[in-house]
């Protein structure tokens, strides 16, 4: 049996897919730990795994960690190069300092064989680094293999310049990049997805892994007696100021409309709803996929993968951070409609809503993508693959 | 045919009320219209240009202002902060230069 140590940032669309190949690693008989910024409730840790804070070594950190997490918030309002800079400059490097002192002396203390850093949590990888520890990387969202149009090399040589700064502070003397491994890292997409032609060989794409089970009540029979097509809505958990305008622009656009929309949202952001939208704040969102004909989301990845797995049609509307990346490869795969939510006029939202329903090549293209997802093994291919990497890496330290 | 009008030096203003039009046809009037566009309107952060929207301004500013105008080209050439602070007004001091080194 092996020991792993996942390091993971305080934001749950990153932690949630490692939740639940931490889980199954449990289940085989692996110890697991996951080492955070945050904590996280006790509900969504797997049995028999433990999440640890190391609040010691994080106490001094913790009015910048507050700063940090609120600029987040910010993202609807930031332009597309604000936004790399929040992230890799005022978010992710700052991260990588503080979590370093704390994830070296946990990884003292437990010995793990492999440390699971996912792709934005570079303290993990450094650790691994620094004390000759295997590692893997995670990569919940489809790499943006392209880059953006608006990259300039002085954007480049910004980037590089962070990285290895950071990597010289923290003690790696090497103009090469050790945040990420080398060795492995998992994608939670398929690579056809990700548009990922010819992916270099430590890439492994695994596709979606499972969901923990959501037992939410939901009014279902409200929901069987609905004759109209049903268009499943959601914005995920982040995003909260925006939610009233995203809304209304919903309502204006389907407001009688023959559609039966379920939102998964707040009631109370409005006195009163339409009669054809189901309203409430948390659904048991994988069991309400299977009777929807299509999704309107953002482009948060945790919604889409629920789409792709039931192979739904989508409107995907960005508004921020990865979004947009996301946005073009549903779109670029044929599987929906991208409206830039910036620019949503609710005459576009109804037509490309009734495009999205009608013309049966994007459910037929989302179908396409589901079985590639499926292909790609998800859970038991992740718990293979760290088996194995764990396994050939401890024989390969001990000769 | 827009090049023709290059023939003759555009001032500053026109220039202004040219980028103007064009801001408007790429993004749509009904978004312009609470915009208030100003020389002082950062081109990322208050005209909340994406990347398909700013070539799509770049090719009209070459198709009017003649092909030396190299617009992505000169974006390409910025740091990440001189991205974040351009102006409309740098833009317009931009395409005023390019025109009087012709």
């Amino acid at each position: 049996m092996s020991k792993f140590m996942f390091v993971v940032p305080p934001f749950f669309g990153h932690i949630s897919p490692t939740l639940s190949v931490g889980g199954s690693l449990l289940a085989k008989g692996h110890e697991v730990i996951w080492v955070g910024l945050k904590e996280l409730a006790a509900e969504h840790i797997p049995a028999g795994g433990r999440f640890i804070v190391p609040h010691a070594e994080l106490a001094e950190y913790q009015p910048a960690i507050q700063t940090i997490l609120r600029m987040q918030d910010d993202g609807p309002n930031l332009s597309g190069v604000e936004t790399l800079k929040l992230a890799l400059e005022g978010t992710y490097i700052p991260f990588a300092r503080y979590m370093l002192p704390g994830v070296s002396r946990i990884a003292d203390e437990f010995r793990p064989d492999v440390i699971v850093s996912d792709c934005i949590t570079f303290a993990g990888a450094i650790c691994a680094h620094l004390k000759d520890i295997p590692c893997v990387t995670t990569t919940p969202v489809p790499p943006d293999v392209t880059g953006d149009a608006m990259q300039s090399p002085k954007i480049f040589e910004w980037q590089h310049n962070l990285i290895r700064n950071l990597q010289y502070e923290l003690g790696v003397y090497t103009d090469e990049y050790v945040i990420h491994s080398r060795e492995m890292n998992m994608v939670f997409t398929s690579a056809e997805f990700a548009g990922s032609k010819d992916p270099l060989p430590h890439l492994k794409f695994v596709g979606p892994v499972k969901g923990r089970p959501n037992n939410t009540p939901f009014d279902w029979d409200r929901l069987s007696r609905a004759t109209s097509p049903k268009v499943f809505v959601s914005l995920g958990t982040l995003l909260v100021d925006i939610r009233k305008e995203f809304f209304q622009k919903l309502i204006d656009a389907f407001a009688g409309e023959p559609l039966t929309i379920v939102a998964a949202t707040d009631p109370a952001i409005f006195p009163e709803w339409p009669d054809n939208f189901i309203v409430q704040g948390f659904v048991p969102q994988s069991q309400l996929m299977p009777e929807m004909n299509a999704v309107i989301c953002h482009g948060g990845f945790n919604t889409v993968n629920d789409a792709f797995l039931n192979g739904l049609p989508m409107l995907i509307t960005p508004i921020a951070y990865d979004h947009f990346h996301t946005a073009s490869l549903i779109e670029n795969a044929g599987c929906g409609i991208k409206l830039r939510y910036k620019r949503l006029r609710v005459p576009d939202l109804k037509t490309a809503m009734w495009e999205v329903l009608n013309n049966p090549k994007y459910k037929q293209a989302a179908q396409h993508i589901r079985n590639t997802f499926i292909q790609a093994g998800g859970n038991d291919k992740a718990v293979e693959l760290l088996e194995t990497f764990a396994q050939e890496r401890t024989r390969t330290l001990s000769v | 045919m827009d090049a023709i009008t290059t023939k003759h030096k555009l001032s500053n203003e026109e220039i202004f009320t040219i980028l103007k039009s064009f801001i408007t046809e790429v993004i749509g009037e009904e978004f312009v219209e609470d915009m208030d566009i100003s020389r002082e309107s950062s081109f990322a952060r208050d005209l909340e240009m994406d990347s398909i929207e700013i070539v799509s301004f770049s090719e009209k500013v070459k198709s009017h202002f003649g092909e030396n105008i190299d617009f992505t080209g000169w974006l390409s050439s910025m740091d990440l902060d001189q991205l974040i602070n351009l102006k409309l007004d740098d833009i317009i001091n931009y395409i005023e230069t390019c025109q009087s080194s012709k």
